[in-house]
């Protein structure tokens, strides 16, 4: 097992966290930070195939400077929703979310 | 450059000096009242002085002059910015440099405390810059863009009062109505450009002359140019928008009805005159044209009781003498003509715009009872302007009016002659109508204190506004002795460059017959006023009161404006405007609605996917990706 597929497996292992997270947790909160977490995930696969596979250009870590700064302005509008929500519902339950429901 | 040709240099400065005044005023010194007329005064005068030297220094020229600057050049088509410098333009310039400072310094008595003094001021400039500059352009597409500005001062002029209704409107309707006469001649222009692709004055009159030209293109765009003419002169389809005119202040009618504005319309004519003159249809079109509007104008001055519509409408009808006299290709008497009557006409417009300052009223039997004949200056002048409109021997209208009825002698069709021939009485009539009002009142109200009243500023004023009108009753005095100075001069110019001699052999061959016959109708006019208006015991009452169904046909300018209101209504307000309010409510809005319905609509059909459970919605999803991925790894 060499070190790149040490990082893929990290990797794997959190996206699969996040992912379990967003289809279990009720909570909005709990499934922004599991959104969080597979951003990070993906993060990480750019800069180990940058570092082991292509280590003279630096385009993997461009990717994850801007996924860091998409992390954030996503970060703050899904909390800017849940507040809009959270005055609507007086919780943050995602369940309770279903006045679209057809 | 400029200090190698004292010509140039000299037409540089009549044309940019009053452009400078203008900027100069409306940028910095709106403020100062004193200090905007004295540049805008100063500009005038140094033009004038400008133009003057010019006009000796020309005279023995045999060739046009051309200065010119490529302004736009695209592909082939060169369009030059300069000056045209030839009798015709001279001549021109130096009446248009005299009557706009003459102007210009009665306005300092007639506009003295006025809240707009500046911007009046500024106005004038920019009237003055145009109108200058329109007249030296040796092209037709610098002559359009400053014919355009012209309107657009007159515009501003005419509707200075702008705080008054009607005169914003009559500002409106002068701006309007002409424009629509500017697009035919803006059609004419491009389609001269297009099939002869040059549009400088010189080589379109040459063309023309030489019979380069096509006839059936001169004929199509010289009656399309000519809509341009009946725009901006008043001729008939198109005649009621210089009485509205009236609404600006007085010196403005002054400057607008003799050297300016309408004067534009004829100058074109004239400046063009060798190349309509290419076509027969297109000058018996004119010709028809200047003859309509010159009876319809006249029956309507006959009665008029405002004093500046019943000369209003006297333009109106000198314009068409005008027309009509280059129609028949009297090329110098209806230059002449122009000339004469720039002097007159402005000399009338002065002397009653003293009446209105004075009396405030414009009715001139009201003025008369009030005693205007006390005021002995303008009253004179006026008589003497009055004198040379309806043609009497010796003042300037005689001998240029007999010079258009020989020009309209030679026209092998004799109906011009005897429409040109009743018009004279009409005008005689109506002149005298006024002139008589105002001299022989019916009852005086005693006003015997008013002039104690005076104080001494009034009447420093009151010879600021006199002076103008003595120097033009001057004017109109002597200048009919000048003509055949004059045509010599007209023509020296034109024979040579056009080769054209017609006109100069009709001025001398016409018989004394004319004359006395001329004579004779204008006395009729004057005896028919008389009896009516002028001797003890007249009843003040023209014999058109007798017919009150005439009466109110003149009265009401034979309908046109109702007429125009009219077709407005049919043509835009229930043709176009209805279809357009059609489109916008069914095509445009209905349109808009519509979507927005069906997005509503489409919305509510798919909503049936939206169950309530994200989360198993997106393990469903997780799960189809997993499998799809499994089986492309597969």
């Amino acid at each position: 097992m060499n070190n790149l597929t040490l990082y893929l497996l990290i990797s794997a292992v959190l996206f699969s966290f996040g992912l379990v997270g967003v289809m279990m947790r009720r909570s909005l909160i709990a499934i922004l930070v599991s959104i969080e977490l597979m951003l990070n995930a993906a993060s990480l696969n750019f800069m180990a195939f940058n570092k082991f596979l292509s280590p003279d250009t630096s385009i993997g870590q461009i990717y994850t400077l801007f996924i860091m700064g998409i992390a954030a302005a996503e970060a703050a509008i899904a909390l800017s929703i849940f507040l809009a929500l959270f005055r609507q519902l007086r919780s943050i339950n995602i369940e309770r979310a279903r006045e679209l429901r057809g | 450059m400029f200090t190698k040709d004292p010509i140039l240099l000299a037409c540089t400065v009549t044309v940019v000096l009053p452009f400078l005044s203008f900027l100069t005023i409306i940028c910095y010194t709106r403020k100062w009242e004193r200090v905007s007329c004295s540049i805008s005064i100063g500009a005038i005068l140094t033009s004038l002085l400008c133009a003057v030297y010019l006009f000796v220094a020309t005279r023995h020229f045999t060739e046009p002059l051309q200065y010119r600057l490529p302004w736009v050049i695209s592909g082939k088509t060169i369009i030059p910015f300069g000056f045209l410098v030839d009798h015709l333009s001279m001549l021109m310039l130096v009446i248009v440099a005299v009557i706009a400072s003459l102007v210009q310094i009665y306005s300092l008595g007639y506009m003295a405390g006025d809240p707009g003094f500046s911007r009046y001021y500024a106005c004038q400039s920019l009237f003055a810059w145009a109108m200058m500059t329109m007249t030296v352009a040796p092209s037709m597409i610098q002559f359009y863009i400053f014919w355009e500005l012209v309107g657009l001062a007159s515009y501003l002029l005419i509707g200075f009062y702008y705080e008054k209704w009607s005169a914003s409107q009559a500002g409106k309707k002068a701006f309007v109505v002409t424009r629509i006469g500017d697009v035919g001649m803006f059609i004419g222009l491009v389609i001269l450009l297009l099939y002869y692709g040059n549009l400088s004055i010189v080589d379109v009159n040459s063309a023309a002359v030489a019979k380069q030209i096509p006839v059936p293109l001169i004929t199509i765009s010289a009656i399309l140019i000519f809509c341009g003419v009946i725009g901006k002169s008043a001729q008939f389809p198109l005649l009621t928008w210089l009485p509205d005119a009236m609404e600006g202040p007085t010196p403005v009618s002054a400057l607008l009805h003799s050297a300016t504005m309408v004067a534009a319309g004829v100058y074109m004519f004239a400046r063009l005159f060798p190349f309509f003159a290419g076509s027969e249809q297109a000058l018996q079109f004119a010709l028809l044209i200047g003859t309509i509007t010159m009876v319809l104008s006249s029956t309507m001055a006959m009665v008029a009781r405002d004093i500046k519509q019943v000369w209003a409408y006297s333009t109106v009808s000198q314009l068409g003498y005008m027309v009509m006299a280059l129609g028949a290709g009297g090329y110098f008497a209806g230059m002449f003509h122009l000339t004469t009557h720039a002097g007159f006409k402005a000399l009338l417009f002065l002397c009653s715009g003293v009446f209105i300052h004075h009396y405030h009223t414009n009715d001139f039997f009201v003025m008369s009872r009030q005693g205007a004949r006390n005021l002995k200056v303008p009253m004179v002048c006026m008589t003497i302007g009055a004198l040379a409109l309806s043609g009497v021997f010796p003042f300037s209208g005689f001998f240029s009016k007999e010079s258009i009825m020989v020009a309209l002698a030679h026209h092998p069709n004799k109906i011009w002659l005897a429409a040109g021939l009743f018009g004279e009485v009409l005008t005689a009539y109506y002149t005298f109508r006024l002139i008589f009002v105002m001299l022989f009142p019916k009852e005086i109200e005693d006003h015997g204190h008013h002039e104690e009243e005076h104080h001494e500023g009034e009447s420093i004023l009151y010879w600021l506004m006199g002076w103008p009108l003595i120097i033009l009753a001057s004017v109109t005095c002597v200048l009919g002795f000048f003509e055949k100075q004059f045509e010599h001069y007209l023509f020296a110019d034109f024979i040579l460059a056009h080769g054209m001699e017609h006109g100069a052999e009709a001025a001398q061959a016409g018989g004394h017959w004319l004359t006395i016959t001329a004579i004779v109708l204008v006395l009729i006019g004057v005896a028919v006023a008389w009896l009516e208006y002028g001797r003890k015991g007249a009843s003040q009452e023209g014999f058109l009161s007798r017919m009150p169904a005439i009466e109110k046909l003149f009265a009401n300018r034979w309908y046109m404006d109702h007429f125009y209101r009219w077709a407005l209504d049919m043509i835009i307000y229930s043709g176009f405007t209805n279809i357009f309010t059609r489109n916008d409510r069914r095509v445009i809005d209905g349109g808009i609605d519509g979507l927005c319905r069906g997005t509503e609509g489409s919305g509510r059909i798919a909503s049936f996917l939206q169950s309530n459970m994200v989360q198993y919605n997106i393990f469903v999803m997780v799960a189809i990706l997993g499998f799809v991925a499994l089986s492309f790894l597969g």
